[in-house]
């Protein structure tokens, strides 16, 4: 395919940059946070390509493919095992627990590492997500045990970026009618356009402005909006004025300013229900919302009435709860939906970046080293600060 | 709905001052009296009253009834066009006017301009005036204008839109998740970002621009292929990078987009000759006009992979007929022709719309890019 080769400058690129930092230096007392020495057993929880596998060599991040480092791994004479089934108790992952001493989880297929596993899994010192998004791991279970978490920070924030103002157009030029009626042998321009919009002019709020949200406002800058954004730390002012976005330092009083909201925060106790029928209420009617962060951040029910109403509008996202969506989740039937599985962050693309970040970190952790500081989500008994 | 409000901004920015006339240009325009305008708009049936914006609507009919009928002059709009008998055809010998928009578009043929004994001007509600047989309207010595700049916007958002869901690969997942489906493997092993990529555009003209300018930030590689070069300055804004000549352009590109007009010299570029010189498995976005690429040679390299993707909202003809192949062949991401008729949009091309006729009535001239046809001479982009 025409984007192989792409994709495959962006591995050369990393690899090289990986290797360069090896210089790191190690202290003694990170020992003890990272490895003891010897052969590792490492599981991986990544989802089945099936069919998929052969078809494209850059597809790093499923089962068969095991993040590319299988061999790397076995050569090193430590133990690697890969499996997608992971739900219940007696699933390939439940045989693994107990011995581990590294799990490796994915957000596009979850293990959801309870703190009932934690306790069950004495050997366990590391859990390394390949990708952004820990929160599918008891984190105080993990910081209580004196685990070290960590995510492979920034590996696929453009690619969410790009996918949630993708889903953005989708939803404001009401892409999604239209193209049921290709298929349905249908033309009816009129169906689709008397609520089809630009998003010129329109009012966008994102609610977080980290990584993500940056980039995404970087993204939005062109389109002649009015950029608005929440988050807990305000932008420096230079950064506030090139994204042309204004703080809104009130979630309640941004929200209905909004003709689109998009959620860019992380899953945590603070966030989880967070936009319930309350918090949806104050938003405009009429509001669009797009959500590739987390499904429960939402409340299910609450998005699904909101959007048989018609108070929302259009609902986009790429995330659900719980993952795999079960077939009858609500979200799937629900009006004015534009829902995919969780995709956003495993492009190709991602799949590359984040693959070799956990083969780096895995690295740092067999010589004792640290691993860069944004990526920890839970070192030496502390929450990282936006889970806190 | 939130949008109204925003959408009701345009409205008033729209509306645009009329520069001073000139006597010899009465001639140009009309006869002074009651006029005959017809205009031919697509129907929206039940959707009519669900926004009180939908002015671009048979039924609503650009909102000038009343400002026309005040001043003396009959107003018809209609949606039947195609056929011997219909609607639009009994009008034909008597009208003065005939506003026409690509969404739903009358074919004005040089047979029923030969039969349009009264017709002075045609105006396009919208931007494209191909369906139009702009030599006939030359020679009938006719106006033809557009409303240059309504929907370019509208057009170039579309087209990053359609860039996004080609390369993420959306509608895979969105067709599993209403069908129950969970299988993300099944989509990523083909979902790429656009980061990094070549993107190509034929045609950077308003539109294209536009789209450059909207793509900058995505951090891809950016080319552009035109008869004519963009100045220097405007260039290294917008970071794209001149070819000159379009069958090397196409070899580089992973994605395509077609911004071009439909003309004699486009029409039916992107054969099979052509498509085979683009890599194998690129993305094409076309918001241009169908009849820019030939059918079936697009449904033959869909359906070999030779072309991963491709989405756009137009078509040749347009209705499309429900047994059209592109509805059916694999990898496409179309709609029916929506493009540039959003609701903003349509508020733009409508207040252009009056303007044109008011000065129109006056005798006095256009904003100069909106002529297609004047005194003979056909606007550069369609010779």
């Amino acid at each position: 395919m025409a984007m192989k080769r792409v994709a495959a400058s962006v591995l050369r690129g990393l690899q090289n940059s990986a290797a360069s930092r090896g210089l790191a230096g190690s202290s003694l007392m990170t020992r003890k946070l990272h490895a003891s020495s010897g052969s590792k057993k490492i599981v991986g929880v990544f989802y089945k390509a099936n069919e998929y596998a052969s078809e494209n060599p850059n597809f790093v991040g499923c089962v068969e493919r095991a993040l590319g480092i299988r061999e790397w791994l076995e050569s090193q004479g430590h133990k690697y095992i890969v499996t997608d089934d992971k739900d219940g108790p007696d699933c390939e992952l439940e045989k693994h627990i107990e011995d581990l001493h590294v799990l490796i989880t994915t957000p596009f297929h979850p293990a959801y590492v309870t703190e009932e596993r934690i306790k069950r899994a004495k050997n366990l010192e590391l859990l390394l997500t390949a990708g952004i998004g820990s929160d599918h791991i008891d984190l105080k279970a993990a910081a209580e045990r004196g685990l070290t978490v960590a995510e492979v920070t920034g590996s696929n924030t453009v690619s969410v970026a790009e996918d949630e103002l993708m889903r953005i157009l989708i939803l404001v030029r009401n892409f999604l009618p239209g193209y049921h009626q290709v298929i349905s042998g249908e033309w009816n321009v009129a169906a689709i356009a008397y609520r089809a919009y630009d998003l010129e002019g329109k009012t966008i709020g994102t609610v977080g402005a980290g990584r993500i949200g940056r980039l995404l406002l970087q993204r939005l800058k062109p389109f002649n909006c009015n950029l608005l954004y929440h988050d807990r730390i305000r932008m420096s002012p230079d950064l506030e004025s090139q994204t042309g976005a204004t703080f809104e330092e009130d979630l309640d009083k941004m929200l209905p300013k909004c003709d689109i909201v998009v959620i860019n925060t992380p899953l945590t106790e603070k966030t989880r229900g967070m936009f319930n029928k309350e918090k949806i209420a104050k938003m405009k009617k009429g509001v669009l919302i797009v959500n590739n962060a987390r499904g429960a951040i939402m409340d299910t029910q609450a998005v699904v009435d909101a959007c048989s109403s018609g108070h929302i509008a259009g609902y986009g996202g790429d995330v659900w709860y719980p993952q795999p969506a079960p077939k009858d989740h609500p979200w799937r039937y629900m009006p004015n939906h534009a829902m995919t599985p969780h995709i956003s962050g495993t492009t190709i693309d991602a799949q590359l970046r984040y693959a070799a970040g956990v083969k780096d970190m895995l690295d740092r952790y067999f010589k004792g080293e640290n691993f860069p500081q944004e990526y920890y989500i839970v070192k030496e008994g502390e929450l990282a600060s936006q889970y806190r | 709905m939130a949008m109204k409000r925003a959408a009701a901004c345009a409205v008033k920015a729209a509306a645009v001052a009329a520069p001073s006339s000139l006597l010899f240009s009465r001639n140009l325009h009309t006869s002074p009296g009651s006029k005959k305008i017809v205009g031919v708009f697509y129907k929206a049936n039940e959707y009519a009253e669900k926004n009180p914006n939908f002015v671009g609507s048979v039924e609503r009919a650009l909102g000038i009834r009343e400002w026309l009928e005040s001043k003396g002059h009959q107003y018809i709009v209609t949606d039947d066009k195609e056929g011997p008998d219909c609607e639009l055809e009994k009008h034909i010998p008597d009208l003065h006017v005939l506003i026409t928009t690509p969404f739903h578009p009358a074919y004005v043929t040089r047979d029923r301009i030969k039969r349009a004994k009264n017709l002075e001007l045609l105006l396009t509600a919208g931007i494209g005036s191909d369906h139009v047989d702009l030599k006939a309207a030359v020679e009938a010595k006719l106006t033809v204008a557009e409303i240059t700049g309504s929907n370019t916007v509208s057009v170039a958002e579309d087209e990053l839109m359609r860039v996004l869901i080609l390369v993420r690969n959306f509608v895979p997942g969105y067709q599993q998740v209403i069908n129950g489906e969970w299988n993300v493997s099944a989509i990523s092993y083909r979902s790429y970002d656009l980061e990094g990529k070549t993107v190509g555009t034929v045609g950077a003209g308003r539109i294209g621009r536009l789209l450059l300018q909207r793509l900058k930030p995505f951090n891809c590689n950016l080319l552009y292929h035109d008869r004519a070069r963009i100045d220097p300055e405007l260039e290294s804004q917008l970071g794209a990078t001149f070819e000159e000549d379009l069958d090397k352009m196409l070899p580089k590109c992973d994605v395509v987009v077609i911004n071009m007009p439909l003309t004699e010299k486009t029409r039916g570029l992107f054969n099979k000759e052509k498509i085979a010189k683009l890599k194998k498995g690129v993305l094409i976005v076309n918001n241009a006009r169908g009849a820019i690429m030939d059918t079936q040679a697009l449904v033959d390299a869909c359906s070999s992979g030779h072309v991963a993707g491709y989405s756009g909202d137009v078509w040749n003809p347009q209705p499309a007929p429900k047994d059209h192949p592109w509805r059916y062949m694999p990898n496409h991401a179309m709609t029916p022709h929506i493009s540039g008729t959003t609701i903003d949009g349509q508020l733009r091309y409508a207040a252009g719309v009056k303007d044109m006729l008011d000065r129109y009535f006056k005798g006095e001239d256009f904003p100069q890019q909106n002529y297609i046809v004047k005194e003979g001479v056909l606007a550069p982009q369609y010779r």
